[in-house]
């Protein structure tokens, strides 16, 4: 489903550096895994990489089949609003809107029609265990809830792939296993993929391979201790 | 506001009229009346104003003394000008006759003139100079005619002068029969009578201190068209009362080069026989002069006067008594109460003018 | 601030300051809004004193050290009055004048000639005596005096002659010397009162006496004694007061432009609390986060608002610098009347002067003060732990908008409107605005709500997502929202009550001027004047229907105000409603006295109602008339009333006009007539012909001369309007940077995030511009029907320029939603992306 070849990103200016590296990957449908690696090393970019937030220098990225340098920023744009799904360590949910809202924005962006994007959010607000608060507002939620806020978001449109930056890095060690647990439930339930960068072993433990990213490249298996 | 920014304003106001008088000559001639001979001098007409002329003028001076002996300096000049403009404007304001005023103290004490002037078209009751008798006004400054002589009323700035003035002789006509010349030319002259011998009585209030002064003075009236002859840069004149109750006159005209131009004079003696000089018989000699700290004008303020075989030495009262009345005449001159002595003896008092020495003398 | 110690406290100025410098464009913004008001309302404060200065000078040159003053109508009155009074034996000095606005041939405006004479001015005015080469100049009657002014605007030289038209003839006068007339910086020309009086055709009249009481004497029993001797019309006063009476007239204008700069002052403190608002609510985390380390509550209102005062302080002084230039620039372009008209001729400088420039010194740092204070308090006053927490900015805005006090300061409005004038100002009136303005604003927030909980959501996801993020956050809106409301508001007003005015004026013009043609002695000066001999000889001219002749003339009814115009014309109760714009008339007997229609600002002035008694000094008599009416009246700002001409000839012996309004027979042209009028007329030359046309043309170009300073102001609230605009809007999308890029990571388009921004900004300024076009238009009812009134005592009919405020409406909307586009464009960076990764 995923499948990137040789990537490479070098960012320019007045320290110029090379973050990524002959990266090689791939990931298959329903496939959840973790990246894990030292600060600063490029685990982000990668993400934004494959999100189509940035452009590699070098390498190709293939989703489903498209490469993603063939298409230009409006065409990533509708190409992540349809078939990704994000969660970011600082959840991000929109303080303006309510919980429901919040969760409904991916279907509003895609146009779905009212009645079957209120079914279905309701169908994933139940899913995160948060069937009651649908009207609340973001700032009456706990940090554990907003997470799981954002999981409904990043899944309510059926994404074919997920990307998690650090879903647990804001939260408490028990909040953080609910939500991680939640979060790959709705994946694997969702027969998505999702790639999940993370610092926590314990995070990572969840998944079903984890890699590690150094200067040398991506490789298999967890972090040296 | 200080006394001497109104003397500013004053002066301001009224600045150079003495050259309205000179410049009357340049102006298109109105048809000012003629001073000839072999005219008669009726009185009290002729103590009145001659507006037809252009220039004419009521001057008092005099000694005063109060009852502890100290003598003042009076002066009273009443001036009547006919510029020659306005002559056919129907408006009442019409500049047709201007009046000025002048009016001193010389107190030893003082060391200095007090005086002060006034200016003003004639008209709206407010100034005048009434024809026939003597009455002449600006505002509150006064000389009128009383049936014993006349009566000065002068509140000027710092003094005033309330002085009643009897006639104890009758008129001096001087010249032929009143007629004066003034000149090499004819017509260079003037209507030109004096009354010596005026007895002085009334108040003199300096600086709110009235005091009251007896003493003596003497009138000179003329009147002219055509006064000064070109060349003439000013004049020297005395009048004196002399203590044998007779009166003598004599003046000169200088020219540019302190030669004398023209010159005459009267002599009255006790008995009232009068003498007329010719002008080779005046002579002015100076004696002793003095330099105005203000002006920088030599005065010869002691003089020697002969008049035929008549020798005066005039001693001036106090140095300083010269008269600053560029605000309204528009010249600086000298005019002192003068003590007259001869052959060591005080033989009368009188007034020495001295015009000219500040600048040449426009008139 | 004393209990945080010193080193801390300079710590944290430091740290604020450098968050202050992270926002330097909005600063910059503020800054400039607190300059502009500053500078408008020094440089009126400025060019209004240089005014009063020269007019106070101007009028202590030509009274010198004078004590009392006597006049009366603008013809004058007898001269014996002059003896009288010379007389008392109070007065020290008396100075009898002529003055007369002389007509100079080809001139638009006349020269100022006072006839004196030199020796009785010297005493009281020595700055007016000539100073002449030859001095019997100053004495002659065809000879004048020029002061510098005077010599410069007619280019005239010493021994040049100066042509003026006194009836319908031309005569000469030459210019013997020069006035000093320090301080008159008018032109101003001297000559001897008998001149005067004789050539200028005066004879017999005076308009002014000058008097100096002796040293000692009591000059109130002077000026009794005098009052009782003047004849009816002619009044003393202190020369002091003449000044006075003179200002009175034009204070209503000033008091309106001061009103106006403070309006400046007033929308650049809104500036204010916005910019300071947003900056205070976008860095409340860090606030939060001072306070947890320690620094305490009045420790950080404190520093914020030595923040403010800061900004202030900048502010005004950059205002001060620009005001003083900015009032040099007017006093040479316009002048020091403003373009008013009041103190016609005046020309001078600015000078600095430290009592007003301290004043809006102060007033700008307190308006910083002010408008900061809102919001520093309510950061003191949130808990930190609540404000490091996300989402709460929304808490922080509504906090900054109470209810029941907008609601009160309306309803206090609403009353004051009903406020009578105080002293002659609509002082109640300025503070109704006020309160409405400040009510609105309080309110808006509230309405804002409303308004966006019925908006309809779109099925657009920008048009929803804008809706949307409106609804659940309508705090942020509203700063804009304040903003736009206050200067649309009072631009509207403005728009409204000038295009009312105008409209009024021009129906008026249309209703004055019914003739075909119209002939004038001279527009400016009292010199000039149509004898008898000419007006018959203009009812001659062929092609002539009808004429009616105006004779004008000004009289003194209250010694505390300028004299009265008096308009003597054909009229009678039944042609006065063809003639004059009546607002009000009546019949009246048959058999009483005769009537006199009266200007409104006559009725407003002297209290006059229709039917009431009016007694007018004519020709030194007391003459009773009754009002017949009331009238609209644009021209004569001092008041005028109108009466038979007849009678008035009867009364004055006057038969001369200054104007004739000629009707034409059906087939005659008015180029034919004039043609023929400056054939046959003997001076015709110099007469001054128009057609009502023309006449509108120039009146109305007068008009918008006049108001060029209020459209000036105008365009000034719009620029703080906008500014205000783009910098809340570039605040609010900083504040949600991170927004975007969530939105952008669920799949939002550039474009998208571009059109959400540009419908938000187009939903917030159409409601802005809603709110504010009601409110303007409700602001400038009541400164027609209040502030005008009370102020010039002018009456005019409502007429809103819909054409221009929809087009100024559009181009606002256009305006805004363009700024939010491009305040998103600049937020739009690839910051966005990682901005998802900030946490505060």
């Amino acid at each position: 489903m995923l499948r990137i070849r040789a990537l490479a990103k070098r960012y320019e200016g007045p320290r110029p550096r090379t973050v990524l590296a002959g990266i090689d990957f791939d990931l298959a449908a329903g496939e959840y895994v973790a990246v894990m690696g030292e600060s600063g090393i490029g685990k982000s970019t990668l993400l934004n990489l494959i999100a189509g937030l940035d452009r590699p220098d070098a390498g190709s990225i293939e989703l489903e089949g498209r490469d993603l340098a063939r298409l230009d920023d409006d065409a990533l744009t509708v190409l992540r609003r349809a078939r990704m799904g994000f969660v970011f360590q600082a959840f991000h949910i929109l303080p303006y809107l309510s919980v429901a809202e919040n969760v409904a924005l991916p279907l509003v962006l895609l146009g779905a029609a009212a009645g079957e994007g209120r079914a279905r959010v309701d169908a994933m607000l139940s899913e995160v265990g948060l069937n009651g608060r649908a009207a609340s507002r973001p700032s009456e939620l706990s940090g554990g809830e907003l997470q799981r806020v954002a999981i409904a978001r990043a899944l309510v449109h059926r994404p074919a792939l997920v990307l998690a930056d650090e879903p647990t890095g804001n939260l408490d060690p028990d909040s953080a296993a609910q939500v991680l647990a939640l979060l790959r439930d709705a994946v694997k339930g969702n027969n998505g993929a999702a790639i999940l960068v993370t610092h926590s072993r314990a995070a990572a433990a969840t998944a079903d391979r984890v890699y590690t990213l150094t200067a040398a490249g991506l490789r298999a298996g967890g972090a040296r201790d | 506001m200080t006394e001497e920014s109104i003397g500013r304003s004053f002066a301001a106001g009224i600045v150079g009229v003495l050259a309205i008088l000179a410049s009357c000559a340049a102006v298109a001639a109105p048809e000012y009346a003629e001073v000839r001979p072999g005219v008669a001098l009726v009185f009290p007409r002729d103590d009145g104003a001659h507006p037809a002329y252009r220039t004419e003028w009521w001057y008092i001076t005099g000694w005063a003394r109060d009852r502890s002996g100290r003598e003042l300096g009076v002066q009273v000049t009443f001036f009547r000008n006919r510029p020659g403009v306005a002559e056919a404007n129907p408006s009442a304001f019409a500049p047709r006759q201007l009046l000025f005023a002048h009016a001193a103290v010389a107190d030893a004490l003082h060391g200095r003139l007090r005086h002060d002037q006034r200016a003003a078209r004639a008209g709206f009751g407010l100034a005048g100079a009434a024809e026939g008798l003597t009455d002449i006004a600006i505002g509150d400054w006064s000389l009128r005619a009383t049936d014993r002589g006349y009566a000065a009323r002068i509140p000027a700035q710092g003094f005033t002068l309330d002085l009643a003035f009897r006639v104890t002789q009758p008129p001096l006509l001087q010249g032929a029969g009143g007629y004066s010349r003034k000149g090499p030319a004819p017509a260079q002259a003037s209507y030109y009578y004096s009354r010596p011998h005026l007895a002085v009585s009334g108040t003199v209030t300096i600086d709110g201190a009235p005091i009251a002064v007896e003493g003596e003075a003497w009138l000179d009236r003329e009147w002219s068209s055509e006064y000064l002859s070109p060349e003439a840069e000013g004049w020297d004149w005395a009048g004196i009362n002399l203590a044998d109750g007779g009166a003598l006159m004599a003046f000169r005209i200088r020219d540019r080069h302190g030669g004398t131009l023209w010159a005459g004079g009267t002599l009255r003696r006790g008995d009232g026989t009068v003498r007329t000089f010719a002008p080779h018989e005046i002579a002015f000699t100076p004696l002793r002069s003095w330099r105005s700290p203000r002006t920088d004008a030599d005065y010869p303020v002691a003089m020697g006067v002969r008049a035929g075989d008549i020798e005066l030495r005039l001693e001036s009262l106090m140095d300083d008594q010269e008269l600053d009345s560029r605000a309204t005449v528009g010249t600086v001159y000298w005019e002192g109460a003068v003590r007259a002595t001869g052959g060591g003896r005080t033989l009368g008092r009188g007034y020495l003018e001295l015009t000219g020495y500040w600048r040449p003398l426009k008139l | 601030m004393a209990h945080v110690p010193a080193p801390r406290l300079r710590g944290t100025l430091r740290a604020t300051a450098g968050a202050l410098a992270g926002h330097k464009g909005r600063v910059l913004v503020t800054i400039v809004a607190i300059a502009l008001g500053v500078a408008l309302g020094y440089a009126v404060q400025l060019v209004n004193r240089v005014a009063v200065n020269e007019f106070g000078q101007a009028v202590q040159t030509l009274s010198g050290t004078a004590d009392l003053a006597m006049r009366g109508p603008r013809g004058g009155f007898d001269e014996h009055l002059f003896g009288e009074i010379a007389r008392l034996p109070e007065v020290a000095a008396a100075s009898p004048i002529v003055e007369v606005e002389a007509r100079i041939p080809g001139r638009d405006d006349a020269l100022r000639v006072l006839g004196l004479d030199v020796f009785r001015a010297g005493l009281i005015q020595p700055g007016l005596v000539p100073e002449a080469a030859e001095s019997l100049d100053t004495l002659r009657d065809d000879t004048i005096f020029l002061n510098a002014a005077a010599m410069d605007w007619l280019g005239a030289r010493t021994g040049d002659l100066v042509p003026m038209q006194v009836g319908t003839q031309v005569i000469r006068l030459r210019v013997a010397g020069s006035v000093p007339a320090e301080g008159h910086a008018q032109p101003l020309a001297v000559m001897d009162i008998a001149g005067a009086q004789w050539r200028l055709a005066r004879i017999g009249r005076l308009t002014r006496i000058e008097v100096r009481a002796r040293p000692g004497a009591d000059v109130a029993a002077l000026e009794r004694r005098v009052a009782a001797m003047l004849p009816p019309g002619v009044a003393v006063e202190r020369p002091a007061a003449a000044i006075e009476s003179t200002l009175r007239l034009s204070r209503a204008y000033r008091v309106n432009l001061n009103v106006l700069a403070l309006v400046a002052l007033f929308t650049g403190g809104l500036l204010v609390f916005s910019t300071q608002a947003l900056t205070v609510v976008r860095r409340r985390p860090y606030l939060a986060l001072l306070r947890v380390l320690g620094v305490t509550r009045g420790g950080l209102v404190g520093l914020l608002l030595v923040e403010a005062s800061a900004i202030g302080a900048i502010g005004a002084l950059a205002g001060l610098l620009g005001g003083y230039g900015l009032a040099q620039l007017v006093l040479e372009i316009v002048g020091p009347d403003l373009g008013s008209g009041f103190f016609r001729g005046l020309a001078a400088r600015a000078t600095f002067e430290a009592a007003p420039a301290a004043l809006f010194f102060a007033l700008g740092v307190a308006t910083a003060l002010f408008g900061s204070l809102a919001a520093a308090s309510e950061a003191a006053r949130t808990e930190p732990a609540q404000a490091l927490r996300a989402g709460d900015e929304e808490r922080a805005f509504g906090r900054l908008a109470p209810t029941a006090p907008g609601i009160g300061f309306i309803a206090l409005g609403a009353l004051l409107t009903a406020a009578p004038p105080v002293r002659g100002l609509p002082i109640f009136g300025y503070v109704a605005i006020a309160c409405l303005l400040v009510g609105t604003i309080l309110l808006i927030a509230h309405i804002a709500r409303a308004a966006f909980r019925r908006m309809p959501v779109g099925r657009n996801p920008p048009a929803r997502l804008a809706v949307l993020q409106l609804r659940g956050a309508p705090g942020q809106a509203t700063v804009s929202l304040a903003a736009i409301v206050a200067s649309v508001s009072l631009l509207v007003s403005m728009a409204i009550m000038v295009a009312s005015f105008r409209q009024s004026l021009d129906a008026w013009l249309e209703h004055v001027l019914p003739a075909d043609l119209y002939v004038r002695a001279g527009r400016t000066g009292d010199t000039a004047f149509l004898p008898p001999d000419v007006q018959q000889a203009i009812a001659a001219l062929p092609g002539v229907r009808r004429v009616e002749f105006l004779r004008s003339e000004r009289l003194l009814l209250d010694p505390e105000r300028p004299q009265i115009v008096l308009l003597a014309r054909a009229i009678d109760a039944t042609t006065a409603p063809l003639r004059l714009p009546l607002v009000r008339s009546a019949d009246l007997p048959a058999g009483g006295a005769p009537p006199a229609w009266v200007s409104e600002i006559a009725a407003d002035v002297y209290g006059l109602a229709v039917g009431q008694e009016i007694v007018l000094p004519i020709a030194g008599r007391r003459v009773r008339f009754r009002v017949a009416g009331v009238w609209r009246d644009y021209a004569r700002q001092q008041g005028a009333v109108v009466i038979e001409r007849a009678l008035y000839a009867e009364l004055t012996g006057d038969r001369d006009a200054n104007d004739a309004a000629i009707y034409l027979e059906p087939h005659a042209s008015p180029d034919a007539v004039i043609r023929a009028l400056r054939a046959r007329i003997p001076g015709a030359a110099e007469l001054e012909t128009a057609l009502p046309s023309e006449i509108r043309r120039r009146s109305l170009k007068i008009f918008d001369r006049t108001f060029a300073v209020t459209y000036a102001l105008e365009a000034a609230a719009l620029a703080i309007g906008l500014m205000s605009l783009s910098s809340s809007f570039g605040a609010l999308v900083l504040a949600r940077r991170r927004e975007f890029g969530v939105l952008r990571h669920l799949g939002l388009t550039r474009t998208q995030v571009g059109a959400m921004l540009a419908t938000e900004g187009a939903i917030v300024s159409a409601l802005g511009l809603a709110v504010g076009t009601a409110l303007g238009w409700v602001i400038s009812l009541i400164l027609i029907h209040v502030v005008n009134r009370q102020s010039f005592h002018w009456s005019m009919d409502l007429h809103v320029p819909w054409t221009s405020l929809a087009a100024f409406t559009a181009t606002m909307l256009a305006l805004a939603s363009l700024t939010a586009l491009v305040s998103g464009r600049q937020a739009m960076g690839a910051g966005v992306l990682r901005a998802v990764k900030e946490d505060w």
